[in-house]
């Protein structure tokens, strides 16, 4: 099972020991998102805080699965919102929140490590590898995409879908729902 | 372009939706075509796996100085918590605020993505008033964008998620999580011009409707609507084609009638 997973009902039962132990397994994934989505680590640490912040006063929020999931969709939604608060982009540049539940529920999840997932997009094409990359930490949408490599909006779409199915069967067995 | 063509274009937006790079009016769609198509559920859920496997590689090494700093911080807030012996809120009922189903919504003609624009330049020449006003709008704005964008995620939540029920009915289907019921249309006819679609709610055990909100699809047939009523004391609903601005009874023949069993 996904220690965040255990260590979580400690949280929920208000174990200060348990949260100690979440942020040292997990603060760096945390960070690393924010980082990579807004560029600063100021502000990079802001979400860090709060989306701890949060985990520890609001524990009921995860209501199980993949803790690494749920963890990394809330960080990236929190940056979304850093992006729309800076108002920096109209707010039909930022894409939607991701949905915090469902496919979700599985402690194989939690064993794919970095250099896994790091082999399973090197295997993709340069063109489909950045998209995705750029997709899942730019906080950008499909047309932003488009703009920002100068590629057609299909051509977008289709090299995301496609990236994303290779990705599925490099992964295999090890990521399922 | 042939329905094939179509069916593939929203396949290929199904993965942008997993990837998380659709904007909000886009993705209530999609949220909607994956509510109504099981091999579309199924994609997204594969490609959502992929897609979330990505966080894997975020992982950043963080300075001891501000791991130290932010951990402080933190263990300050939970340890004066434990302290005072504070107990976990634990949500019963519904798991949402008040204000989810608060007039805001139930009036709001039930497309729940609407659009809000954030203003991308703050303009502050001029007096000092004039730039006060602009700042109090900007921050209702952006409060507003906050409400907006967590009401969405709430409701793609519910629509996608596996343990919400679905009753398949015509041209999109309903679905209850919890105490929220949504209809989720996708091939909706379009409408006379002076007519809008009203959903009516009949409470359990009773063979009278009452009448809920109207909503209007889009040029393609989709609208995803919320209904601001508790599931958990509905036996029915039902929708039906109504004038501009709604009736106290249906006037016409229903689309449809579906018992919540």
């Amino acid at each position: 099972m996904d220690p965040g997973v255990r260590l979580m009902e400690r949280v929920l039962a208000r174990d200060a020991s348990a949260f100690e132990a979440l942020y040292d397994g997990y603060h760096r994934l945390v960070f690393g998102i924010g980082l990579r989505m807004l560029g600063d680590p100021s502000m990079a640490e802001d979400l860090t805080q709060n989306v701890f912040l949060k985990i520890w006063t609001a524990p009921d929020a995860f209501r199980g699965g993949s803790f690494v999931a749920w963890v990394s969709r809330v960080a990236r939604n929190r940056a979304l919102d850093t992006l729309r608060s800076k108002a920096v982009h109209p707010e039909s540049e930022i894409p939607a929140d991701l949905p915090l539940e469902g496919a979700l529920d599985d402690d194989v999840f939690s064993r794919l490590d970095a250099q896994r997932v790091r082999d399973a997009l090197a295997q993709l094409p340069p063109e489909q590898r950045g998209l995705i990359e750029m997709g899942f930490f730019g906080g950008a949408t499909h047309q932003e995409l488009a703009r920002r490599t100068d590629t057609p909006l299909g051509t977008v779409k289709t090299r995301i879908r496609s990236g994303l199915k290779r990705m599925r069967e490099s992964l295999g067995e090890r990521v399922s729902r | 372009m042939n329905a094939n063509a179509d069916r593939e274009q929203m396949m290929e937006s199904v993965a942008l939706y997993a990837l998380g790079v659709l904007p909000r009016e886009e993705a209530a769609l999609v949220a909607a075509f994956i509510a109504n198509d099981d091999e579309a559920r199924r994609e997204y859920l594969d490609l959502r796996a992929a897609a979330d496997s990505l966080a894997h590689t975020a992982e950043e090494p963080v300075d001891s100085v501000r791991s130290a700093r932010m951990k402080e911080r933190l263990m300050a807030r939970v340890r004066s918590d434990a302290a005072a012996g504070s107990v976990a809120r634990r949500r019963i009922g519904p798991a949402y605020p008040a204000w989810l189903w608060g007039t805001g919504l139930a009036a709001a003609a039930a497309i729940v993505f609407s659009v809000v624009t954030v203003a991308q330049d703050i303009n502050v020449r001029g007096d000092l008033a004039a730039a006060q006003r602009r700042a109090a709008l900007l921050q209702g704005q952006l409060a507003q964008n906050d409400r907006n964008a967590r009401q969405d995620r709430r409701t793609l939540t519910d629509l996608l998620a596996p343990d919400a029920k679905r009753y398949d009915v015509a041209a999109g289907t309903v679905i209850v999580r919890r105490d929220r019921i949504y209809f989720a249309f996708s091939k909706l006819p379009p409408l006379p011009k002076g007519r809008v679609y009203q959903a009516w709610v009949a409470p359990k055990g009773s063979k009278s409707v009452a009448p809920s909100v109207t909503f209007t699809p889009n040029a393609d047939g989709v609208a995803v609507v919320a209904l601001p009523v508790d599931a958990t004391r509905v036996g029915a609903v039902a929708v039906s084609v109504e004038p501009e601005g709604g009736s106290k009874a249906p006037t016409t023949t229903p689309t449809f009638v579906r018992p919540l069993t």
